[in-house]
């Protein structure tokens, strides 16, 4: 091949390169502006939060997503990460020296000593198989802790102070926004191993274990060995998840990998979409928001992520991200008018059925606490009496007629799609 | 000479049903050899067994001399043999291209790495484009194997069969399932593709088998009753019983 003919084919792929390169750069100049946008300490805390949820929930879809591997024990290797991080923070109280920076890292190698553990029994086999045997190595783990109170500090957990270890040039984290930027930067770098790791020939084996496993086999490779490192992969940046989390909350206990925290991953990776690199980020940021939010406004906030959680298996089973991936071309294609009233003529239906959601949801829990003796909180402002027949009933009769509006407007939405779909795929 | 594939004694029940009653096969290196039998004569589960993905009850298999029998498909493959499935078995979430990539990392001195870019490796992408061409499949390339035709996908099975370099390839009925213009195009291709190689392929359309293979092995009832050039094949009167039937009168 001639030399302008290289260049001519170079220059395309490093023109690729910087594209993809741009949502990287954008998103540090949104962690970086983001604080100051954002009103608060309670902001600043809630953008914290996010940026864990972040690495944690993109660890979690290397398995589920990219490997077809379903982990109901994934928050084993945050909280571990978490418990020798924690232990890494006390010797930095004591003297030694730990830069607080370097936590994330200690979180890491906590993750994958047990990832290549627990993985070394799990990752034998695939599927179902595979999904109890984390079941059931996350209950044993959990167990293990709560049994040994001199290393995980029994029910109470572990606690430590971040600012008390050595400062790095001037600086000891012991403010909210001096811990923000070292959680942002280790967050970013994260998902940005993370993102090139699904460019490397392990992330691409990791896909075809995911559509055929024994296919592999007769290329080659061994997809139990390619689970296990896939797994333990997994299990190291959980791992610095869990670092993250020991030095933004200065306290990690057994509840950090409980089932319901292990839950929770599961919620927010597929509520963003398993289907795309990206899609977790977008659940992490979105039920972590609506978890911190929520549940300042009411008790009912994971009764309603669950419900987010069913609406999204049974109608969007790709996720937010599934969704936005549909109507791209179609947007793209300029499509867009032709479904916005179609979609429109959906909302009546989807507020009323939401507005009876809410009020049953709401009444329900006020009742318990009615019945235990407290007096009854406002439901969105009005004084309703939980232990009166008519606001159910209208919550009841709100529900219905948005549900019945709902399907009768659902058939002209779906037809409206399908036409520009396929009007967009032929263009 | 070494025979690229020499299996002896070969035995496999599937509880009280003996599938595979004492198989003796033979294949030179670099022929193209077919396997033709009617329905049930255990000719699928004669290249499970070679390939790995099944255990057998006796019997020993060796790959150019070399003992492959009771070995993990994996390591079968890695000494060189590669097969295809009558049933499609690829990648379907991934690109025709990244079907083709995957198959031939395992060759192209990918390992497990997780810390070099798969574009780094310029021979895979070289030989994932030229398997790409040679299934003439160069505008599907960013197509999802799982949304390809029915032939489409067929020609990718073939293609990442292949797409590893294996010397010894196994096909298991390339062409079911195909028009009569489709399965002239998949001639051409296995043709092309078992160049230089040796091919052992399952096939039920005779016209296929007689045109390509230069070996015919006839499996009845779990044995290879026969196994020679296509002429003496078609003669022998064993075969004609066992197999051939009222197809032997219209060949004759």
């Amino acid at each position: 091949m001639s030399a302008p003919a290289q260049t001519a084919l170079a220059r395309p792929q490093s023109g690729a390169a910087l594209r993809a390169m741009l949502p990287w750069v954008l998103a540090a100049l949104a962690a970086l502006i983001l604080p100051h946008v954002v009103p608060g300490g309670f902001g600043l805390s809630l953008l914290c939060r996010m940026g864990i949820a972040i690495v944690f929930a993109l660890s979690f879809n290397m398995l589920l997503g990219q490997g077809g591997m379903l982990d109901f024990g994934h928050a084993v290797f945050l909280g571990l990460g978490g418990f020798l991080a924690m232990h890494a923070m006390k010797l930095a109280d004591a003297g030694w020296w730990i830069p607080l920076p370097a936590l994330p890292l200690v979180g890491a190698a906590g993750g994958l000593a047990v990832a290549i553990l627990a993985g070394w029994v799990s990752t034998r086999r695939a599927g179902t198989a595979f999904a109890m045997i984390t079941l059931g190595v996350a209950e044993l783990v959990v167990a293990v802790v709560l049994l040994l109170p001199s290393v995980f500090g029994g029910e109470e957990g572990l606690s430590g102070d971040r600012s008390s270890g050595p400062p790095l040039l001037g600086v000891d984290f012991g403010t909210q926004i001096q811990a923000y930027y070292l959680i942002a930067a280790w967050a970013w770098a994260a998902a940005l191993l993370m993102w090139l790791y699904t460019r490397t020939p392990l992330g691409r084996l990791a896909n075809a274990i995911r559509d055929n496993p024994e296919r592999v086999g007769f290329l080659g490779y061994d997809a139990a060995r390619i689970r296990l490192l896939v797994f333990s992969l997994s299990g190291l940046f959980a791992g610095i998840a869990g670092g993250l989390a020991a030095l933004n909350d200065e306290i990690v206990t057994a509840g950090n990998m409980s089932p319901e925290a292990s839950s929770a991953v599961l919620v927010m990776t597929f509520i963003g979409g398993v289907g795309t690199f990206w899609g977790p980020v977008i659940g992490a940021v979105l039920i972590t928001f609506l978890s911190v939010a929520l549940s300042t406004v009411t008790d009912a906030w994971q009764l309603y992520s669950g419900l987010l959680f069913v609406a999204m298996v049974v109608w969007a089973p790709g996720g937010i991200s599934g969704i936005i991936l549909a109507h791209a071309p179609v947007v793209r294609a300029g499509f867009a008018g032709r479904l916005a009233p179609a979609y429109a003529a959906m909302l009546p239906g989807f507020f009323l059925a939401l507005a009876g959601t809410l009020g049953l949801a709401e009444l329900g829990f006020r009742l318990q606490s009615v019945r235990n003796g407290a007096s009854p909180r406002p439901v969105f402002g009005m004084a309703l009496d939980p232990q009166g027949v008519l606001p159910w009933v209208v919550a009841a009769i709100l529900l219905l007629a948005g549900a019945w509006l709902l399907r009768r407007a659902a058939p002209a939405a779906r037809e409206a799609w399908q036409e520009a779909s396929v009007m967009a795929q032929v263009q | 000479m070494t025979l690229a594939l020499h299996v002896t004694g070969l035995k496999k029940a599937f509880g009280p049903t003996k599938i595979i009653r004492g198989v003796e096969l033979q294949v030179a290196r670099g022929e193209r050899h077919a396997v033709i039998g009617p329905n049930g004569a255990g000719k699928s589960t004669l290249f499970h067994l070679i390939s790995g993905r099944l255990p057998s009850d006796a019997g020993q298999i060796l790959l150019h001399g070399q003992d492959i029998t009771g070995l993990a498909p994996h390591d079968i493959f890695n000494r060189g043999l590669a097969r295809s499935f009558q049933v499609t078995s690829l990648f379907p979430r991934l690109s025709v291209f990244e079907n083709l990539r995957a198959a031939a990392m395992r060759t192209h001195g990918c390992g497990h790495a997780f810390w070099r870019r798969l574009e780094g490796f310029a021979p895979l992408r070289r030989r994932a484009e030229e398997v790409l061409s040679l299934l003439g499949l160069e505008r599907r390339r960013d197509v999802l194997a799982g949304a390809l035709a029915y032939a489409d996908q067929r020609a990718l099975e073939i293609g990442v069969t292949i797409a590893g370099g294996a010397e010894t390839i196994l096909l298991d009925e390339p062409t079911a399932g195909m028009s009569r213009a489709e399965t002239e195009r998949a001639v051409t291709l296995i043709r092309r593709v078992s160049e230089g190689r040796t091919l052992v392929m399952i096939e039920h359309d005779l016209g296929v088998v007689f045109g390509l293979a230069d070996t015919i092995s006839v499996l009845a009832e779990g044995r290879v009753i026969a196994s020679g050039p296509p002429d003496q094949v078609r003669g022998d009167p064993a075969v004609r019983t066992a197999y051939l039937g009222a197809a032997a009168e219209t060949l004759a």
